[in-house]
């Protein structure tokens, strides 16, 4: 037990430990410090590190209050804010989209923003991200638009996009091309992942040929969900890998309906789309999951195996339905010419 | 032994390095734990420096040798590889468990070492022993001064509630306040500060309702201040106060008692700025004493609730959103004040149409 004559040992601590004693608590928490004495009274404002996450709503299960009173809260906080702030994190299926979030997007802009979490519950958010020293991005929710204006040292994205029915036939009107107003403004780009209605996202409005910039860092790319019975969504990952030159982990991701594929026109990946002598110099890992073995799908890892010259590892996990397909996608893939010679081609049963 | 080589001291053929505490006391420490402290590390490998007494390497200012104790058996554990991560949670637990200003100062030294690990371990330890608790109990723990005035006590909730009438009234109660406790100091003595009224509560609201019709002093201060109906102000004034909020809430109309309503006439205009620097306002010299004295009872027993439902304020504050409750508080003396709205001008943040209804 502390005696009287002991002092306060705590409140000179260099504002570094402060900050990371501070970060460690819930948010409301640190901001309730600022009434324990003069001295503590806005250590919580410098905060570069924001977290708002299931915690800071109220126990009420009422969606309408909680999100009201968390769109307060974020917003008085922000204003009282003082000094940069590098991370910002939002996670809240309460929140829909409204447009609080684009101010509050355009003042971390003005705050020096490095990392954007945001995770969403439903809406009809269209999101526009102008933030010159955003590093890493990381989106969940649904999305009627996302645009990428000013990010250009961008060097992580990771999205989840959800998307309902209508959106997605809203979108097949649309004539911008999503990829661009994605993916055109981040040369730097060292990791991108996909989820769910992401790739069909960016395969809106796609057009054909080279995209504005080349990836030239970009290492990794994982999509998930992407439905190799459509060919644009196909066309979009070939355009991306096939203009990323330092790409060298590939994670794909099937999710085709096995009846509409086996209808699909047959693919011509010696078309404009990739030119025959398009090589994957430093791609040394792809996996491929949630195969259901049909001809986009096989057609897809013929034309990498064929293309991969450092190729180590070609992992194939076929998807837990249609078993029956199983014995056929492992007869193609031991028929399919290898460029790499260590290429190692693993099925992976369950 | 020769200068260069480490001294070995041990049979155990374990090497040592000097170390210097800011104290000036210098000691032997196994060299391989104290390599665990990247600033340490450094100074032997970058700067040859610990191989003797003479070359001993200073720690930083701020590890002194009881934490620099405690910082090597940290090390000294962690640096086996053997151990599980489950033993290193478990050694971790036990390790925290110092009393506040032990772990201040391992947390200081830690830093000082750049021992990043220790650092959070520490500061989760220190965040533990804030979250969750009222800043009385917190206040407790770390030996804080409880040195901010019940305003600025407000200053947070006050900014994240979004009532620009309830921070109006926020604001002309504090600079009520602050004219009170002036107004006492350059009055003599002879003034009694703790009158014990009697009356009864009809008689009281009585004389403090007709005593509102003689305080009509206003006065100028800042140029934006403007003269106004009773009934009106309320809603008027939060049109002429200049925050940042954007947000226009309706006052309920029982709040528009004749007390508030002079408070508000009486007071000089009000900026609203995040820092809260009070500008000094007029006193009004027409203030009645009866007001005087309940003001000085409510402002005790708002700080004392404030004090002791801090976490239940909280959310309520937190979940209240738009809906105002006035919740009447107790008045020492005059036990059956609990059912008047009265007191609502001292209550910053909770406001109710529901008098019945005493939630405290």
């Amino acid at each position: 037990m502390d005696n009287v004559l002991v002092r306060d040992s705590i409140s000179d601590l260099p504002e570094s430990i402060i900050e990371t004693i501070l970060t460690k608590l819930p948010i409301r928490d640190a901001v309730r410090t600022s009434i324990l004495s003069t001295k503590w009274r806005y250590k919580w404002a410098n905060l570069t590190h924001l977290v708002f996450d299931g915690k800071c709503g109220t126990l009420c299960n009422d969606k309408g209050p909680v999100e009201d009173n968390l769109v307060k809260f974020i917003t008085r906080l922000l204003f009282l804010h003082d000094g940069p702030i590098h991370n910002f994190s939002l996670s809240s299926a309460y929140l829909q989209s409204s447009p609080d979030i684009d101010q509050w997007l355009l003042f971390l802009s003005r705050k020096d923003i490095k990392e954007l979490v945001l995770e969403l519950g439903e809406g009809d958010l269209a999101l526009t991200i102008r933030a010159p020293n955003l590093k890493y991005l990381c989106l969940e929710g649904e999305f009627k638009d996302i645009c990428l204006e000013n990010t250009p040292l961008l060097v992580s994205i990771s999205v989840a996009m959800y998307m309902t029915d209508d959106i997605a036939e809203r979108f097949e009107q649309s004539s911008s091309c999503n990829f661009t107003k994605f993916l055109g403004g981040v040369p730097f780009l060292e990791r991108l992942i996909g989820h769910i209605y992401f790739t069909k996202y960016l395969s809106i409005g796609n057009q054909l040929g080279k995209p504005p910039i080349t990836y030239g860092h970009l290492q990794i790319v994982e999509l998930y969900q992407v439905s190799f019975e459509d060919m644009k969504e196909i066309l979009v990952v070939l355009r991306l890998i096939v203009n990323s030159p330092s790409l060298e982990e590939l994670q794909i991701s099937g999710s085709s309906n096995t009846s509409a594929a086996t209808e699909a026109s047959d693919l011509d990946f010696g078309g404009k789309e990739c030119p025959t002598d398009c090589t994957f110099g430093l791609l040394k890992t792809v996996k491929m999951t949630d195969m259901s073995g049909v001809p986009h799908e096989m057609e897809f890892i013929k034309f990498l195996l064929g293309n991969s010259p450092v190729l180590k590892i070609m992992s194939v996990t076929p998807s837990v339905y249609g078993t029956d397909a199983r014995i056929n996608m492992l007869i193609e893939l031991l028929r399919f010419r290898r460029a790499s010679p260590d290429a190692e081609i693993t099925f992976i049963q369950d | 032994m020769s200068e260069g080589t480490m001294a070995v001291v041990k049979s155990e053929m374990k090497s040592y390095i000097w170390v210097q505490t800011a104290d000036g006391s210098i000691q032997q420490v196994e060299e391989e734990v104290a390599m665990f402290c990247p600033v340490i590390c450094q100074e032997v490998l970058q700067a040859g420096m610990g191989s003797s007494k003479n070359y001993a390497i200073s720690l930083p200012q701020r590890v002194n040798p009881a934490t620099l104790g405690l910082i090597l058996d940290y090390c000294r554990f962690h640096q086996v590889f053997g151990h599980s991560n489950k033993e290193r949670k478990t050694f971790d637990e036990k390790f925290v468990r110092l009393d506040t200003k032990k772990l201040c100062e391992l947390t200081s030294a830690a830093d000082s070492l750049q021992l990043r690990p220790l650092v959070d371990l520490t500061s989760r330890a220190l965040a533990r022993m804030i979250e969750g608790k009222t800043p009385e109990e917190i206040r407790e723990t770390f030996n804080l001064p409880d040195d901010l005035t019940e305003e600025e006590k407000l200053e947070p909730l006050r900014n994240i509630t979004d009532d620009p009438h309830i921070r109006l009234l926020n604001r002309l109660y504090a600079r009520k306040r602050k004219e009170l406790r002036e107004r006492e100091r350059l009055k003599n003595v002879e003034v009694e500060e703790e009158h014990i009224d009697k009356r009864s509560v009809d008689d009281l609201l009585l004389f403090i309702n007709s005593g509102n019709g003689d305080s009509k002093g206003v006065r100028a201060t800042r140029s934006k201040k403007k003269n106004r109906g009773r009934k009106d102000l309320p809603r008027e004034s939060s049109s002429k106060n200049e925050n940042g909020n954007h947000k226009k809430n309706d006052m309920p109309d029982n709040v528009t008692t004749p007390i508030i309503t002079s408070i508000l006439q009486d007071s000089a205009s009000v900026t609203f700025s995040p820092k809260l620097e009070f500008d000094d306002g007029d006193i009004d010299d027409e203030l009645d004493p009866a007001m005087k004295e309940e003001l000085d009872r409510e402002v005790e027993d708002f700080a004392r609730r404030l004090n002791s439902v801090w976490p239940e304020r909280m959310q309520e504050i937190l979940s209240l959103g738009q809906e105002r409750r006035f919740v009447p508080i107790s008045i020492t003396g005059t036990g059956s004040l609990k059912s008047y709205t009265v007191s609502i001008f001292l209550l910053p943040f909770a406001v109710t149409n529901d008098v019945s209804g005493s939630e405290e």
